[in-house]
């Protein structure tokens, strides 16, 4: 987040401008319409990138998967659309620099996110897509302009949906580990204890 | 649910089956109410053993200011495994940066302080008696009420006392006074199956008030527990046979009395200083000075003025103690409620208590002349929602009880009390003041 970027407002404007086509069905085997890999080559040239045959492999997704698999990478797949979305921004064509980094979130940078967010909400909730335009810049090294690198990262983190997942996980094991041990507690109640030797 | 002969005993032998037999159908048996078991198994009996290794070779020593090394360790180890440290994030800056705990914060929510990585399948639940406040569950297992053995056997060794146990014979009997308890014939598997008694002194709890006498003297205990209002009343008993030691907890016991039941048992009485929350923290040393040993090999004991700051050596605050043996609840910086002094012996890294300010026992007269103990009003006050009370006695036999607000009406509880005191008590209730230091809870007037 070392160099100023673009201003945030003006990418999640962008974002809600999406087309249609981008929240299409992904093509997954002999299903869904948009072929991601190619929207990914497209995005790689437009940013001054190049692209070879191996580029495309992570997002050639292998037909009929099972059922929770195929809806986990239909969802992953239609994240990585709405950010090639967000990417295709102008500011970052203008740049003519972004290609590699870009292309390093949309192979790697999106999955976790994915899992816990369906892609339409980058588009509909307004933290959602703050969240996903704060990750593209992230994954680019830039911040929103106005922002220092700590404003940045701050905000980042309060977004970020897969540290609320984490939160939102810890709390629900606490609250499973509190209601066993008070269900032990009631068990104890009702029984006998352990013989003491003094009373204190 | 009672438990199995199996699962309370399950290192139970014949010969522990026969002692049992006999101690429950002695002729002058008391009218047992409980039964339970020290439910120590192979793996338990080990674990309480190298404690008591421990308790016996490692005596607690830190210098002034200079944490034991276990100490870091544990802190680290609350924070991670704890959720009501883990909130609180206790492990930054030094260990004296560490908020402080009190009694308060584990009767809301005890299951906080249970750490990750314990199991609960065995958990056992006291109830604490809350002379100093309003009761509380302690989270316990059974291999901590054995472990407090190695501890009163520590506190034994400071007065040349032995507590050997063995097979057919009674090592412990707790004795109490109070209009209703618990009682029970047990065995203690790190005592031989020694059996160890819970008994009443209450006459209503034998068929017959001089079984007292040929039961104790029957058996002849090797020690005898208590608190000093169960041991004022043993004196009365011609008992024939002197045990080794009487070991009284749950108030101070008050060097008076203390030289009394010397006197009349031929025995040291030793004032124990424990609570619940830690089991045995110290023995009070004989002696002009009142000093405490401690005994436990990983309790940290600190000296916090009002403000929470350390006092320095010598200097009065209150108690507050880290670390523990009971699994279940580890206590980071608790704050006991005591007020006492931390200083150290000529070798500088042996640290004694003293002028130890525990919860002394208080002695209440009914409407007919009869002495009622402090514990049986708490028994009483514990049915009510009632965050904090205090009761006096004036010097004319009057009671005065001071209560929370707290919904429950007074009608119901001068019956209550009535009931305890007798019909002619006179009692009058009003209410604590909410903003109210802490309150001394039992007084009274009458010598």
């Amino acid at each position: 987040m070392d160099e100023q970027g673009p201003q945030l407002e003006t990418l999640t404007r962008w974002l809600t401008e999406c087309p249609g086509d981008f929240l299409a069905a992904p093509r997954i085997g002999s299903a869904g319409v948009i072929h991601v890999d190619a929207v990914v080559a497209d995005l790689m040239r437009d940013l001054g990138g190049s692209t070879d045959k191996s580029m495309a492999a992570p997002f050639q997704a292998a037909p009929n998967p099972r059922g929770d698999v195929a809806k986990a990478q239909s969802n992953w797949m239609s994240v990585v659309l709405i950010a090639c979305w967000v990417l295709h921004h102008p500011w970052f064509l203008a740049a003519n620099r972004f290609s590699p980094l870009a292309y390093g979130l949309l192979a790697n940078g999106l999955q976790e996110t994915a899992r816990v967010v369906a892609a339409t909400k980058f588009i509909s909730a307004p933290d959602r897509r703050e969240e996903l335009v704060r990750l593209c810049l992230a994954q680019l090294g830039l911040r929103p302009e106005g922002e220092t690198v700590a404003q940045a990262e701050d905000r980042l983190t309060t977004l970020s949906s897969i540290g609320r997942q984490k939160v939102i996980q810890a709390a629900r094991k606490a609250e499973q580990r509190a209601q066993a041990i008070r269900e032990a507690m009631k068990k104890a109640a009702a029984e006998e204890a352990a013989a003491k030797y003094t009373r204190e | 649910m009672p438990l199995s002969e199996s699962e309370r005993y399950p290192l139970m032998t014949d010969a522990g089956r026969s002692l049992l037999r006999d101690l429950h159908e002695h002729p002058s048996a008391p009218l047992f109410n409980h039964h339970v078991g020290d439910r120590m198994d192979q793996e338990s009996l080990q674990r309480a053993r190298d404690f008591q290794n421990e308790v016996f070779e490692r005596p607690p020593q830190w210098r002034d200011r200079q944490p034991p090394e276990w100490l870091q360790p544990f802190v680290n180890y609350c924070e991670r495994e704890t959720p009501f440290y883990r909130r609180r994030a206790v492990n930054h800056g030094t260990f004296t940066d560490i908020p402080t705990t009190c009694r308060a914060d584990f009767g809301q929510a005890p299951w906080m302080f249970v750490p990750d990585d314990q199991p609960v399948d065995d958990l056992i639940l006291y109830n604490t008696s809350g002379t100093t406040g309003h009761p509380i569950d302690i989270l316990s297992r059974p291999i901590v009420s054995t472990m407090v053995v190695p501890l009163l056997r520590a506190a034994l060794r400071t007065r040349g006392v032995e507590l050997n146990g063995g097979a057919g014979r009674v090592a412990v009997a707790q004795i109490c006074f109070q209009k209703r308890t618990f009682t029970f014939a047990a065995l203690s598997s790190i005592l031989g199956e020694a059996g160890n008694l819970k008994l009443n002194l209450n006459p209503l709890d034998w068929r017959d008030p001089d079984d007292r006498i040929r039961y104790l003297d029957e058996w002849a205990p090797e020690i005898l527990t208590g608190d000093p209002i169960s041991f004022y009343e043993l004196t009365k008993l011609p008992l024939r046979r002197q045990p080794k030691a009487l070991i009284s907890t749950s108030m101070t016991l008050l060097p008076g009395l203390q030289k009394t039941l010397e006197d009349r048992f031929g025995c040291p009485a030793l004032d124990l200083y424990s609570m619940n929350e830690t089991g045995p923290i110290a023995v009070r040393l004989p002696g002009e000075d009142q000093r405490y040993q401690l005994l436990q090999p990983r309790l940290y004991v600190e000296i916090l003025d009002n403000d929470g700051n350390p006092c320095e050596a010598g200097e009065r605050g209150e108690i507050t103690v880290t670390g523990g043996f009971n699994p279940l609840l580890p206590l980071l910086r608790y704050r006991t409620g005591d007020y006492g002094t931390l200083a150290y012996y000529e070798d500088a890294k042996t640290p004694f208590l003293s002028n130890v300010e525990g919860r002394p026992a208080t002695v209440f007269r009914g409407a007919s002349g009869q002495h009622i103990n402090n514990i049986d009003v708490t028994q009483v006050m514990r049915r009510y929602p009632i965050a904090r009370f205090a009761l006096h006695q004036s010097s004319d036999g009057s009671l005065q009880l001071r209560v929370s607000d707290n919904g429950t009406p007074d009608e119901e509880l001068l019956i209550a009390l009535r009931a305890l005191f007798g019909v002619e008590q006179v009692i009058t209730i009003s209410l604590v003041d909410i903003y109210e230091g802490k309150l001394v809870q039992y007084t009274t007037d009458l010598g």
